[in-house]
């Protein structure tokens, strides 16, 4: 017999649709409610000012072993970043004056006016790829030991990021070198994850923030494994390191 | 001695109980989970977290059709290759059509025990591809030439010192018990077959009918890997996998990390609605969804939706006594062992006698129904259950005879006592007669006490008139 997609299609759908339409209660339990509320109840709690999110976002993301800075403004905050990477330079044995590169996303995909003009001109070489199934560019992009993303959207109960793939932002920036750094506005820190799905759904704009990316993902903390007896071990396969540059982005 | 997957279920039961080392390494590992994961439902409101992840699944499950339908067309107009397979065979078809037209030699995989259950590993190397489970727990359990032993946590069966031997024989590591010297090893080894494959292939925790999105749980990001970096990624997913929206699939994220692990949330989540898009940095060229039935629609039609809201987050596992004491090898062939293995692999099984025994594997204590997150009623499905297999006379003629016996004597008090007045005085030895010699084959028969209940009670009562009067 051959196989046909639609065929099995049919057969598995026909057969689906004939038994719920059959007389009996296909649960158990059948005092359970059947509709669930459209906008569920938040899970985890964080509440106050933007300051007061920023500190729980940040306590929440080094209680999971990553590590945060609150700063003043972008600028401040871009000073921190290329002084962060010069001194893990010198830490992972790179020879004076000489700075490995960091897998970046596109300036005009980080958030912080003026910051490009100020990475350009620290010394440090910040590696845009174009398009990582070029063999030379994958194997430039796997040699990064730092990575450097923004982020859409924080939440301060749980300290997760979101991320989403696109033109100059790669998924591998995020996911290939051994620290990944991240440049927070205070703006994008809501309290939790069902905040801030409710805001994107009541502006009609959580169906379509979705699908425009090939891929969004939720990053909370450092890669980890516990797999050996439950032994917590960071770094399995994404970063070992999560570094967030948390910036006051009020005007 | 390690648990023969093949044989049949009281040797694997012996097997496992008489390997020392599987055992101590369980215990060491459920224990913590059980702790990690009351503390982390200490921190929230664990009753409605439970109603509301519940009744989203149940709301899923009853519009099945429909929502598949509606994640089909979306994730077409994503820009995804959507294909049905009505069982394994149909499902590995499709993977072996997909790599032949894409000549792929090299398979990268993150932790799928949908892909156990159709044995895709096997169909994709007796074609000549390679495959590397890139999960850590997978990567083990695939260089030791075994199977998981648990849907989470593949190799809690192992202690770290066997580990250590196995990458030692294997991989070449140096001797060490640091579990962060051998992960530094497996990511090593890895790295180098994630940037070469040409092709990803991962499971499917939610798939979202509202948006056409397949969403991935990992805490390593071998799931961000395997889906972002070839060129071809293909996710499997059970036809039972289907959500409403991104509220409620963010909603069982949460339920089941935090019931699997006790984490708020799994280190990743990742959602994807299709291939990249042009002028994209990276991610796959192609993406391929296939919607598996596989048993699943049948599980439906025979009267056991509630084993389909299933999430998948091991807590049933990790609570069982008695998977504690046999861990998950000693369920046999199937990815999916503990209570909800029990009812799932007879049920995703043709022939439901070819798992007969699972139903068996529980004591019937309900810590499985305390935990799930969905509140699925596992005891009383594990009872129906074993009603289907003893009223097909699956179960040995002598211990029906028993049973038989058994309720004859229990209705009336005359042979009641005086069977149980024999008992006493054979004591042990009423084990070896039959029925009971039957019954008792697989089972300890508790030791009868000297000096019966109904004597007893008859001094106590005579005692206290006596004091009273």
């Amino acid at each position: 017999m051959t196989y046909d997609s639609t065929e099995a299609r049919g057969a598995i759908l026909a057969r689906l649709r004939h038994t719920l339409a059959g007389p009996r209660p296909i649960f158990r339990d059948r005092s359970e409610p059947s509709a669930p509320p459209t906008v569920p109840t938040a899970v985890t709690r964080a509440d106050g000012d933007r300051r007061s999110l920023a500190k729980q976002f940040g306590a929440q993301l080094a209680e999971i072993s990553g590590s945060y800075e609150i700063l003043e403004d972008a600028a401040e905050a871009g000073e921190r970043l290329v002084q962060l990477v010069k001194e893990w330079s010198a830490e992972m044995g790179a020879g004076a004056g000489e700075v490995p590169e960091v897998l970046s996303w596109a300036a005009r995909a980080l958030p912080g006016e003026n910051l490009a003009g100020f990475l350009e001109e620290s010394g440090i070489s910040f590696f845009v790829p174009e398009d990582l199934h070029d063999e030379s560019t994958r194997a430039r992009a796997a040699r990064a030991k730092v990575g450097l993303t923004g982020a859409d959207a924080a939440f301060a109960s749980t300290g997760s990021i979101v991320v989403a793939s696109g033109r100059g932002r790669s998924r591998a920036a995020s996911l290939l070198p051994l620290r990944h750094l991240v440049l927070l506005p205070m703006s994008r820190i809501y309290p939790t994850f069902e905040d801030w799905l409710h805001t994107l759904r009541q502006d009609q704009a959580l169906g379509s923030y979705l699908r425009v990316s090939g891929q969004i993902v939720f990053i909370t903390g450092p890669s980890k494994s516990a797999d050996i007896e439950l032994n917590i071990t960071l770094g399995v396969h994404g970063p070992r390191a999560v570094h967030a540059l948390i910036f006051d982005d009020a005007w | 001695m390690a648990v023969d997957v093949g044989a049949p279920y009281a040797t694997r039961v012996r097997q496992a109980l008489a390997d020392d080392g599987m055992r101590t390494a369980l215990d060491r590992a459920t224990g913590h989970l059980k702790e990690r994961r009351d503390r982390a439902m200490a921190e929230i409101d664990e009753r409605r977290l439970r109603d509301e992840a519940g009744a989203v699944r149940r709301y899923a499950i009853e519009r099945l059709p429909d929502l598949l339908e509606q994640l089909e067309a979306n994730l077409i107009a994503n820009g995804c290759h959507v294909h049905w397979a009505r069982d394994a065979a149909e499902a590995v078809g499709v993977v072996l059509e997909i790599a032949r037209e894409h000549e792929v030699g090299d398979v990268v995989k993150s932790k799928s025990m949908v892909t156990e259950e159709i044995g895709l590993n096997e169909a994709l190397e007796r074609s000549g591809i390679d495959v590397v489970e890139t999960d850590l727990g997978e990567f083990i359990v695939q260089l030791a030439g075994e199977s998981p032993s648990h849907i989470l946590a593949p190799v809690i069966h192992k202690r770290v010192e066997d580990i250590a031997e196995i990458f030692r024989i294997r991989l070449n590591t140096p001797r060490t018990t640091s579990p962060a010297a051998l992960c530094a090893a497996a990511r090593r080894e890895l790295r180098n077959e994630f940037l070469v494959a040409d092709m990803g292939i991962s499971g499917c925790n939610f798939a979202i009918a509202e948006t056409g999105t397949i969403c991935v749980i990992t805490n390593e990001g071998n799931g961000r890997m395997v889906t972002s970096l070839p060129r071809v990624y293909v996710a499997i997913a059970g036809i039972e996998k289907v959500v409403r929206s991104a509220e409620d699939a963010v909603l069982l994220w949460q339920a089941a990390t935090r019931n699997a692990t006790g984490q708020n949330v799994s280190v990743y989540f990742s959602m994807s609605s299709g291939p990249r898009r042009r002028g994209d940095t990276d991610g796959p060229e192609e993406m391929h969804v296939i919607l598996l039935d596989n048993g699943r629609s049948r599980i439906l039609e025979r009267g056991y939706a509630d084993a389909a809201l299933c999430i998948r987050c091991g807590a049933c596992i990790d609570i069982c006594p008695v998977y504690r004491e046999i861990g998950g090898h000693a369920y046999g062939r199937t990815p999916y062992s503990g209570p909800i293995g029990a009812v799932l692999t007879p049920l995703l099984d043709y022939d439901i006698h070819a798992a007969r025994d699972l139903p068996f594997a529980s004591s019937l204590c309900g810590a499985c129904r305390d935990v799930c997150p969905v509140k699925i009623d596992l005891p009383r499905l594990l009872l129906d259950l074993r009603s289907v297999v003893v009223e097909r006379g699956a179960s040995p003629v002598g211990e029906r005879a028993a049973i038989r016996a058994y309720s004859t004597v229990m209705r009336r008090p005359a042979p009641y006592r005086a069977l149980a007045r024999l008992a006493g005085w054979l004591g042990p030895l009423a084990g070896l007669l039959p029925p009971l010699s039957t019954w008792k084959r697989d089972r300890g028969l508790p030791r009868f006490a000297a000096r019966r209940f109904g004597a007893l009670w008859r001094e106590r009562v005579r005692d206290e008139e006596g004091a009273a009067g």
